[in-house]
């Protein structure tokens, strides 16, 4: 497949608006501002678009939600603070190809008929950064960005901000919190932000990836985009593939792409040749599968058949050589740390979940431990004011019932069974 | 209309509001922890969780808006497991420290726990640990049993707007600690303690010291600091106050208090307070029996009425005495000695600004609402910071501002800083200069409605010379031509100039002009009681002027009115110092200390033949008094204040005192010695006599009073329309008058006159007078918050710590009159200006660098 999101990533000029400009960068815009709002809005929603960072809501109706409604300014927001464990699919873009993330929010701000735009990038992501506000500065040189953007009247302001480590503030609600210089944690939904968003005001928080896509769609139009992968919800994805493969990295395929195709045809299989045990598919909020779910189709409609999500299409890839118990411990000891403290489940519940698996990890598990943390991960699921402790909950759970035997055998013979 | 069903009950609702409070109204109570009325939902504990048809998850009740159709249950078994699993969730970090736990018994995790709790918990490993916080004076603050609900916050923020405190850290090792690291920079509000539903933050002045259900008795009151009046519940164990506490729903202030309402009631219990009679005898005072001190003090006046005259005895009465009390003081003057010689510390500001504002605008103008502040879309304030002179006021201004109002202040305003739009320079006696611009402006194009012909031409006349540069006067008269319902309060510290009169009229020309509601500040309880008793030279009571209802009065009471204009309290102590008054009778009041001319107050005092001091501490003026008696405290006897907006509120007894009396009840006993028959048994009969002689207060019984409805208009009539006129002079020639850098009176937050350093919290909080400067003298100085400073008048000099504050006036430099270290009296002089309050113009002051 024609790569398009992390086209020319290889070449070291490939973040340079030149360069982009020289590859065509900035036509999809051009075409843009020749159509009405409104048109770029219906194309958006024709093509299927599901937001990428996670949730896979249709982008196309986030737009029209948030362009229905009366109150100006309105905000967009590009969601850069790419914290999902497993998940590295935007620091490309982000990095080598700024570009095409800058047009893409430019066409959006215009259906949007927003005036201004943050990128909320993750705090670790320094280097980004200055590639990001090198290339904002080119734009705003060129007059995309600014007043009166290519003489069509529109004007779009863009900064970066930059986060501070947190990984809750990659939720909307907690993200908009951040900017506007608040503690990060997530709000009372409804309302939601395409209504009451940043500082009040109507607001769209997309992915990047999501954004990303925005400038083919309008190049290739909706119909064509369409084509592009599983049509149930089209377009190119990014597969991060990280673990026990060959050639672990990010890969543009089609939506729909299978884990099997994914793991062995691109990443070159399981590492020296192992034996695969379970994969993780969309980040490590996401339930584990085993290796008998490997023909799933990586979709937003596909996954959620076997009992798992797409997430953020983090492949994350375990061999036999890894103890389960301890991925699931270490898992939980990443969920406690990023807990904001908010709602009573996740802030207790995840830490105590911690503490039971420490206990099953380092030898000293009791008998009955493992109905505890279910029982634990139960009160938790549903329960909590976002999705954090949810996925912490799915973690918990959906390891034990793919591998109740790791768990067993760290409880009974106080060690692991991988170093057995 | 919204139709929903809960646990079965079908529901109606005319407005949205959410399922936990359709619940409510249905009677229908949902567990909850983070929820608390009247701050904004948070969806945090998780405990309201109800089940709603047709939703696949929980929902909060507390976040979840009740919608047409909805079928919600509130009490399955998934329901109780999801709470118990909550509660067990909380107490794997909260210490079961319930046995030293203050809270415990009022806890309300523990009343949640023994309701839905799990009997026993199944986490093992260790609780969180985090050292207990003993680093405020007041506050202690323990972190492990923190729930996170962060109602304190939202508390701090969203109503007292304090924002002194956050949540730090993260997940389950968040904490609440002020910005201000170990002890709190904040307002002492206090009002975070009130909504703390654990033992996260207690008070330390009743550590340890009880249970709730030790509490024998609790009390509603009105609180006896400033004249706001909060409502609050004073708790007693062993003839003690163990704290006060306010409480929703119970009075003007809805659950609010502010620092001196809730830390300052231990003055009650100081070692200070008078024990005894006292009379003078070879230079000392001793103690002596009732009966001798009374018999004493009879016997005196007597013999000086009969020598000198009834002119020559003068009383001062209060605004921390209640209504019967002032009441038997003039009567105690008029009727039974025979003068009119009566007046209070309402003098110094509040009688003459409050008579000539309802001389131009009729009477009751300033009988407004004080909770309706937060409905104005638009709010003016001058004469000094309302968060720190009533701060329960202050705070509505805060809410109004939140909920959209425009707040325009003129001069020092700092507690409105993050609330106020407009902030517009305004030095005490140069405000006048920024009203003219802003009237000059505001009168044009605008239709008046002839309402007010007097004020109308005073209007017109209306012309600045010399105007004040830098003052954003479009944005200004933008902002104020938009406000449909204006709020003006007006603060002491703009009716203290020698040109407050002039000042005055051009306030009273802009609430013409908005078509506001004005707010008088009031230091004291009840200035506005004393002086609707006829605590006023010149007024009976029920705020009728001498001449025109000498003969009513007579008529009421079958008794001689004296015709003559009494003294007021400047012409007191002139006369005094200049022989012509050789008695006077003081009750609850300490001039020597309270009023500025420390030196020529003694002078006076010292020149009397006999002078009275009825008190509840051994003030500077009763040192030197000839008698001394010993009055009952805010908190041992019963009465009514009348606050600034003119509410009659009861305060009652909650503790006793063995060796005090009523103050009433001792005027009594000295109006029977000088010959009355005796008639006031009860507190009632007094107030008997007053609906009687006031037909402002006809027909209002204690009943009335009790249940809230003594409300302005009483059921008595106002009696006098707008008829007066005043000579101002220089309307048509308004410019700054350059007096230097003059000594201006501090009114700070956590002080209130000379009775709040017999506090030992507020002093813990605040033990020193700070003089306060601006931005740009600190700066011109090159000095920094803290730093000491000398101060040097003519009379004087002292040494200071410094505050800066960016409000105030460059050339005005300001400092409490509280400590007797430091304080504003002992350097400042005063005359009476033309409004007829203090004018303290005339107080140049240097400031040097130590």
């Amino acid at each position: 497949m024609e790569r398009f999101l992390l086209k020319n990533i290889d070449n070291p000029e490939s973040h340079r608006l030149a360069f982009y400009e020289a590859e065509g960068g900035y036509g999809s815009l051009k075409k843009a501002l020749s159509l009405k709002p409104e048109e770029i809005i219906g194309e958006v929603k024709n093509s299927g678009l599901r937001g990428r960072g996670g949730a896979g809501f249709p982008t196309g109706m986030k737009w029209d939600f948030a362009s229905r409604d009366p109150k100006f300014p309105k905000y967009l927001i590009c969601n850069a603070d790419e914290g999902e464990p497993g998940t590295f699919k935007d620091r490309p873009i982000l990095e080598k190809n700024p570009h095409l993330l800058i047009e893409g929010m430019i066409i959006s701000a215009y259906a949007l008929k927003a005036e201004k735009g943050y990128i909320y990038l993750r705090g670790e992501y320094p280097y980004a950064k200055v590639v990001l506000e090198e290339a904002i500065k080119e734009a705003y040189e060129k007059g995309y960005l600014g007043d009166n953007i290519l003489g069509s009247g529109f004007k779009f302001d863009l900064s970066v901000h930059q986060g501070a480590g947190a990984y809750i503030c990659g939720e909307e609600t907690a993200l908009i919190e951040s900017i506007e210089g608040k503690r990060g944690q997530p709000r009372i939904k409804p309302p939601f932000p395409v209504n009451v968003g940043a500082w009040g005001m109507p607001t769209v928080v997309n992915n990047v990836e999501t954004l990303a896509n925005i400038p083919l769609i309008i190049k290739i139009g909706s119909e064509e985009y369409k084509k592009i992968g599983n049509p149930e919800c089209p377009g190119p994805k990014l597969y991060c593939v990280s673990g026990c493969v060959e050639s672990p990295g990010v890969y543009e395929l089609p939506m729909g792409t299978t884990l099997r195709e994914i793991i062995y045809e691109h990443c070159g299989g399981i590492r020296g040749g192992g034996e695969l045990k379970a994969v993780i598919p969309g980040g490590i909020s996401t339930p584990v599968l085993t290796p008998d779910k490997l023909d799933t189709m990586m979709d937003f409609v596909s996954l959620p058949k076997v009992g798992s999500m797409l997430g953020s299409g983090a492949v994350m890839v375990f061999d036999q050589s890894v103890c389960l118990v301890r991925v699931c411990w270490r898992a939980m000891k990443f969920f406690e740390h990023e807990s904001c403290g908010k709602c009573t489940p996740c802030r207790e519940g995840v830490s105590w979940m911690r503490t039971v698996l420490e206990r099953i990890e380092s030898g000293f598990g009791r008998k009955g431990d493992i109905e505890l943390l279910q029982d634990v991960a139960s009160n938790i699921a549903g329960k909590t004011f976002c999705p954090l402790g949810d996925g912490a909950a799915g973690v918990v759970l959906s390891f034990i019932r793919n591998f109740p035997e790791e768990f067993d055998y760290h409880i009974e013979h106080k060690k692991c069974m991988v170093e057995a | 209309m919204i139709k929903l069903t809960i646990d079965g009950k079908e529901i109606e609702l005319e407005e949205q509001v959410t399922v936990l409070e359709a619940a409510r109204r249905a009677g229908i109570k949902i567990p909850t922890l983070c929820y608390f009325e009247g701050l904004k939902p948070f969806g945090g504990c998780r405990l309201c969780l109800v089940e709603v048809e047709k939703l696949p998850r929980l929902q909060t009740a507390c976040t979840l808006m009740a919608a047409d159709g909805m079928v919600v249950k509130t009490e399955t078994e998934k329901i109780k497991a999801a709470r118990r699993a909550i509660l067990e969730f909380l107490l794997i970090n909260h210490p079961l420290d319930c046995p030293v736990c203050d809270k415990a018994g009022e806890c309300e995790l523990q009343d949640l726990v023994a309701r839905y709790g799990p009997d026993a918990g199944r986490f093992t490993e260790g609780k969180r640990h985090h050292p207990e916080s003993f680093d405020d004076p007041i506050i202690v603050r323990n972190m492990e049993r923190c729930v996170l609900c962060t109602r304190c916050i939202r508390m701090c923020e969203d109503l007292q707007g304090a924002y002194a405190i956050t949540v730090t850290g993260r997940g389950s090792h968040s904490f609440v600690e002020p910005f201000s690291g170990g002890r709190y920079n904040c307002e002492y509000c206090g009002n975070c303690l009130t909504v703390c539903p654990v033992g996260a933050i207690m008070s330390r002045l009743h550590r340890h010291s009880y249970r709730p259900w030790f509490v024998e008795k609790e009390v509603e009151t009105v609180c006896g600091y400033c004249g706001v009046g909060c409502s609050m519940v004073m708790q007693m164990r062993e003839g003690k106050i163990i704290r006060t506490i306010p409480r929703m729903g119970l009075g003007l202030n809805n659950g609010l208090l502010c620092v001196r309402g809730r830390f300052g009631y231990d003055y009650l219990q100081s070692e200070q307070r008078l024990r005894s009679p006292l009379i003078r005898r070879d230079g000392e005072l001793h103690e002596v029996s009732w009966s001798e001190a009374l018999d004493y003090v009879a016997s005196r006046l007597k013999e000086i009425k009969e020598k000198h005259g009834p002119q020559a005895i003068g009383a001062i009465g209060s605004g921390r005495c209640t209504n019967e009390d002032n009441y038997m003081l003039q009567r105690l003057m008029r009727f039974t000695i025979g003068t009119n010689n009566i007046d209070s510390s309402a003098r110094l500001y509040y009688a003459p600004a409050l008579l000539m504002l309802e001389g131009i605008l009729g009477q009751g103008i300033t009988a407004n609402l004080i909770p309706g502040i937060k409905n104005a879309d638009g709010v003016v304030v001058l004469g000094g910071d309302p968060t720190q002179i009533n701060p329960i006021l202050g705070l509505q201004i805060r809410a109004a501002s939140r909920d959209g109002a425009k707040v325009i202040t003129l001069g020092r305003a700092k507690g409105l800083e993050r609330f106020a739009h407009i902030m517009l320079p305004g030095a005490p006696s140069n405000v006048d200069v920024v009203l003219g611009m802003i009237i000059q402006e505001l009168r044009e194009g605008v239709e008046l409605k002839g309402e007010n012909k007097w004020l109308q031409e005073q209007l017109s006349k209306v012309k600045v010379t010399e105007p004040i540069e830098g003052i954003p006067l479009d944005e200004t008269i933008g902002a104020l031509r938009e406000m449909k319902n204006a709020v003006l309060v007006l603060g002491p510290e703009v009716l203290q100039s020698d040109n407050s009169d002039r000042t005055l009229l051009l306030v009273a020309a802009l609430v013409y002009l908005l078509d506001a509601r004005v707010f008088l500040l009031s230091e004291r309880p009840n200035y506005q009681g004393a002086m609707d008793m006829g605590v006023l030279p010149d007024m009976l009571p029920g705020g009728r002027p001498l001449e025109m209802f000498k003969q009513k009065a007579e008529e009421a009471l079958g008794r001689e009115v004296p015709a003559d204009r009494g003294l007021n309290l400047f012409e007191m102590i002139d006369a005094a110092s200049e022989g012509r008054l050789k008695a006077l009778y003081v009750m609850g009041e300490n001039p020597v200390f309270n009023m500025p001319d420390k030196d020529r107050i003694t002078e006076a005092l010292k020149k009397l033949e006999f002078l009275v001091v009825q008190d509840i501490f051994l003030t500077e003026t009763a040192l030197m008094a000839d008698v001394v008696l010993p009055a009952r405290a805010w908190s041992e006897r019963t009465g009514t204040y009348t606050n600034l907006e003119r509410r009659i509120q009861f305060i009652r007894s909650g503790t006793d005192s063995a060796d005090g009396m009523e103050d009433w009840r001792i005027l009594e006993e000295i109006s029977a010695r000088l010959g009355e028959e005796k008639r006031f048994a009860i507190l009632d009969e007094v107030w008997e006599e007053v609906v009687h002689v006031s037909p402002l207060h006809s027909g209002l019984g204690y009943d009335d009073i009790k249940d809230g409805k003594a409300i302005w208009p009483y059921k008595g009539e106002p009696l006098r329309g707008v008829e007066e006129t005043y000579e101002i002079q220089g309307l048509d020639n308004i410019r700054p008058i350059k007096s230097g850098q003059v000594l201006q009176l501090d009114r700070p937050l956590y002080h209130s006159g000379s009775i709040s350093r017999h506090s030992k919290a507020l002093r813990s909080i605040e033990d020193e007078a700070f003089i306060v400067i601006s931005t740009k003298k600190a700066e011109g100085l090159g000095l920094a918050d803290g730093d000491i400073v000398k101060l040097i008048t003519d009379r004087g000099s002292l040494q200071a710590r410094i505050k800066i504050d960016s409000t105030v006036d460059e050339d005005n430099i300001y400092i409490s009159n509280t400590f007797t270290e430091a304080n504003f009296g002992s350097l400042s002089g005063y005359e009476a200006g033309r409004l007829g309050s203090l004018s303290l113009d005339k107080n140049p002051v240097k400031l040097e660098k130590v």
